[in-house]
């Protein structure tokens, strides 16, 4: 089982909001913003192949 | 076999905490969580899922039933099971609408794929009620 994952995910998210109350408060609130989208994108990208593996295991599964 | 529940049960409070720490400071981040500990839970029970579809393979095998039928019964299956994990995750973003189209699509996927079925039913009432 794969835990790393979600503490990785839980990681990320925390330094995104770290680093999101430091661009803020130092206003650059586009910056901020930034930083918010490019953390939900890594993460985005790490949930979509285990996604993608759980679908494709599904179909070999049940012979769909 | 039986181990794995401890596995899944502490699993799914570590992702509980972790997406209701994160939810304050970053909710899509928290349900990007939430749906990775679904998928590490789901990805333990699968191996399950296909050893009791192998077994049921070779039941079927050693008696004489035609595998279509069950061959129908599992897609049906995967049909559902993928469509009950997307209709959490989209409740889980609180998105009802989303959540009430897909469980509907399922369904009808459902039908369409266990039609043959219900015309195979309908022959046999036929040919019963032709005999008599």
């Amino acid at each position: 089982m794969d835990v790393d994952m979600i503490f990785k995910i839980a990681a990320i998210g925390i330094i995104v909001a770290i680093l999101n109350q430091l661009l803020i408060r130092s206003g650059r609130e586009d910056q901020a913003l930034l930083t918010t989208i490019a953390g939900l994108i890594v993460a985005l990208m790490m949930i979509i192949t285990q996604i993608s593996d759980l679908f494709s295991t599904i179909k070999t599964t049940f012979g769909l | 076999m039986s181990k794995e529940i401890f596995a899944i049960c502490c699993v799914a409070i570590v992702t509980a905490v972790l997406a209701l720490t994160i939810k304050r400071y970053n909710s899509e981040i928290a349900l990007l969580i939430s749906i990775g500990g679904a998928i590490l839970i789901l990805f333990s029970v699968i191996d399950c899922i296909l050893s009791s579809v192998n077994q049921v393979n070779e039941i079927l095998a050693k008696s004489q039933i035609s595998s279509e039928y069950i061959e129908i019964l599992l897609k049906v299956l995967g049909i559902c099971f993928l469509t009950e994990f997307t209709c959490d995750c989209t409740k889980e973003a609180g998105m009802d609408v989303l959540t009430g189209n897909i469980s509907l699509a399922g369904k009808i996927i459902v039908l369409m794929t266990s039609l043959p079925l219900f015309t195979q039913v309908l022959n046999t009432v036929v040919s019963l009620v032709s005999g008599t």
